[in-house]
């Protein structure tokens, strides 16, 4: 580095330094950059073919009538037309939000709540992480499949023990019964998405110097007073990290509700990926259709995604 | 004011206690009802005499997966996309990850931003074109359309965590391969692999399980039994007409077992990892 600029300023700057540089340092300069791109080259064609050419597809086919295997025919906006017509349509933006929001929430509080345990000093504390984050690494269609059997109607666990216990004389219907299925699939979504939650802001807590807390003490500042000045501004970014992906994928998650309900009592849990999938791939296969709704809800998606993206290089010093 | 501080103290102690119990519960209870339904005979699982502890506790609704389901045959299939889309993802996101972190080439600042952005993108936003994709070039009902599918999200995540970690290696160490006549490529092998073995477990880990637990694009891909995975293949046994809850839940524990243990084993790389990167929540 020292020698290329001392070429630089030794040579008037109409001569380009490159040409003056030891031929040696040339033959690697370009030898890097071929290098460069061939290593890259696989997971250009990767990004490219599975990411952003399915992506430009998705955007052509809202605007044509397509079915799968066939070539679709353009019909202009008459997609998104038929959609913000659609009542179905309308009720799933507001499940989508309600179903993102409220779940989201109540993961972060919860799983705020158990970093804060496990943060605290005590017997067998590495144990009991342990156990607390192992929803997290079961497969969620698993997680589903189980959770539909708790709610299970004449024998799962939920009433059972309702009956049991003389609480209730007839079963509850938590899956069909329009009032409590949104209910019952965010206490799924939470079950299985509260350890992540827990796991970041665990890790952001241990990351808090121990010396921070021992002058507030020292000064006579409580415990909440501590948790308010130290700890909450000291977790914000990760806060806000973890919060935006966790909207990003629980609002995208599919299995749970596919698995739970399939969208239904009418319509009750029907989010936006679930009616894609139901527009797509259901008996009619309107293929244009469905992508048109999953692309109503990427510019949405899109802020989160871009504001994530800078984070992530930020914390990474790209 | 010592004595308030040690109060205060103990009873923030007994709050996190209780609490903890409480988190435990709800932890738990799922995974024993899960358990305890699996080994129980039908009469304990349904109607009057159902328990709520399995009272003579049997494996017969595991034989029963096993004899009368093509349950093996999806477990097959799992291993196959999971291994296939692991080692092929590794070695695309190693050479990717090495040129962005150690080689300077015009455009790479841009392909780290492409790479994070790609990783970002949900599957529930793609499947339906890809599943046009995948009809047009007649990999669906295929493991290979599958493992190629998985690549998608496995390559940028794998890229994105390892380019990280390469940067931490010292250039010095490579720089004193490469003087003693190493190339790029058997530096990469021999000395910044190696100092990246904790990263390289953790991408390891992630894609294998990505694999395994991935359910949107195998349900989209596949339409008969040959081609599905473990996680299709048991959401396809519950929407049959006929289905039992003990055969169910038996190939439930089963198929949750294999990322569970990953993930006990590894655990520490894997906390570590996703606070670097951040996965699935």
């Amino acid at each position: 580095m020292a020698t290329s600029k001392t070429v630089s300023l030794t040579f008037p700057s109409s001569q380009r330094g490159l040409r003056w540089r030891p031929d040696r340092v040339q033959r690697f300069l370009m030898q890097d950059r071929a290098l460069g791109y061939l290593f890259l080259l696989p997971a250009i064609l990767v990004i490219v073919g599975l990411v952003a050419y399915p992506f430009a597809h998705a955007i052509v086919m809202t605007f044509q009538a397509k079915t799968a295997g066939a070539p679709g025919r353009f019909i202009g906006l008459d997609n998104y037309r038929e959609l913000f017509d659609s009542e179905q349509f309308l009720r799933t933006v507001f499940n989508t939000v309600v179903y993102t929001a409220v779940g989201v929430g109540i993961k972060f509080l919860l799983g705020l709540s158990m970093a804060l345990v496990l943060n605290q000093e005590r017997f067998c504390n590495n144990l009991f992480r342990s156990f607390l984050l192992v929803p997290w690494a079961i497969p969620t269609v698993m997680s589903a499949l189980n959770w539909r059997w708790i709610f299970d109607d004449s024998s799962g666990l939920i009433n059972n023990v309702l009956v049991r216990l003389n609480l209730i004389d007839e079963a509850i219907s938590w899956l069909s019964n329009p009032h409590l299925a949104m209910f019952s699939v965010i206490v799924v979504v939470v079950w299985q998405g509260t350890p992540f939650f827990t796991m970041s802001f665990l890790a952001g807590l241990q990351a808090i110097p121990k010396e921070l807390y021992e002058a507030a003490e020292i000064d006579g500042a409580s415990v909440l007073q501590q948790f308010s000045n130290i700890t909450l501004p000291r977790l914000r970014p990760i806060f806000i990290t973890a919060v935006m992906l966790s909207a990003i994928l629980t609002s995208a998650a599919i299995q749970f509700v596919l698995v739970l309900t399939n969208g239904g009592p009418a319509d009750r849990t029907m989010i936006f990926s679930v009616l894609a999938y139901h527009l797509a791939l259901g008996g009619a296969q309107r293929l244009g259709m469905g992508a048109a709704v999953s692309l109503v809800f990427f510019p949405i998606l899109v802020v989160f995604i871009v504001f994530l993206t800078r984070r992530m290089l930020r914390e990474k010093g790209e | 004011m010592a004595p308030r501080m040690t109060t205060q103290r103990r009873v923030f102690k007994g709050l996190g206690n209780g609490v903890l119990v409480l988190m435990l519960l709800w932890t738990a209870i799922p995974f024993y009802w899960m358990i305890a339904t699996s080994l129980k005979h039908d009469k304990e699982i349904y109607g009057y005499e159902a328990t709520l502890i399995p009272e003579r506790p049997t494996l017969a609704n595991y034989a029963t997966v096993f004899r009368e389901t093509p349950y093996m045959l999806f477990l097959r299939n799992s291993v196959v996309v999971a291994v296939g889309s692991t080692v092929l993802s590794m070695v695309i996101a190693c050479l990717g990850a090495y040129a962005i972190a150690r080689l300077t080439f015009p455009g790479r600042a841009l392909l780290a931003r492409g790479l994070v952005f790609t990783y970002l993108v949900p599957t529930s936003l793609l499947f339906i074109p890809m599943f046009a994709l995948m009809s047009v070039l007649r990999l669906t009902d295929s493991l290979h359309g599958l493992i190629i599918a998985y690549l998608g999200f496995d390559v940028p995540f794998c890229t994105w965590l390892l380019m990280g970690y390469f940067k931490s290696v010292p250039v010095e160490l490579e720089e004193a391969a490469r003087v003693d006549g190493c190339n790029r490529v058997s530096a990469l092998v021999r000395v910044v692999l190696p100092m990246s073995l904790p990263a390289l477990v953790v991408v390891t880990f992630f894609s294998f399980t990505h694999a395994w637990n991935e359910f949107l694009y195998a349900h989209v891909f596949t339409s008969t039994t040959s081609a599905r995975t473990v996680t299709t293949g048991l959401v396809n046994f519950m929407s049959q007409d006929v289905f039992f809850w003990g055969p169910l839940m038996a190939s439930t524990v089963m198929s949750a077992l294999p990322p569970v243990l990953m993930f006990l084993v590894f655990q520490r790389w894997v906390v570590k990892g996703l606070t670097l990167g951040g996965v699935k929540g």
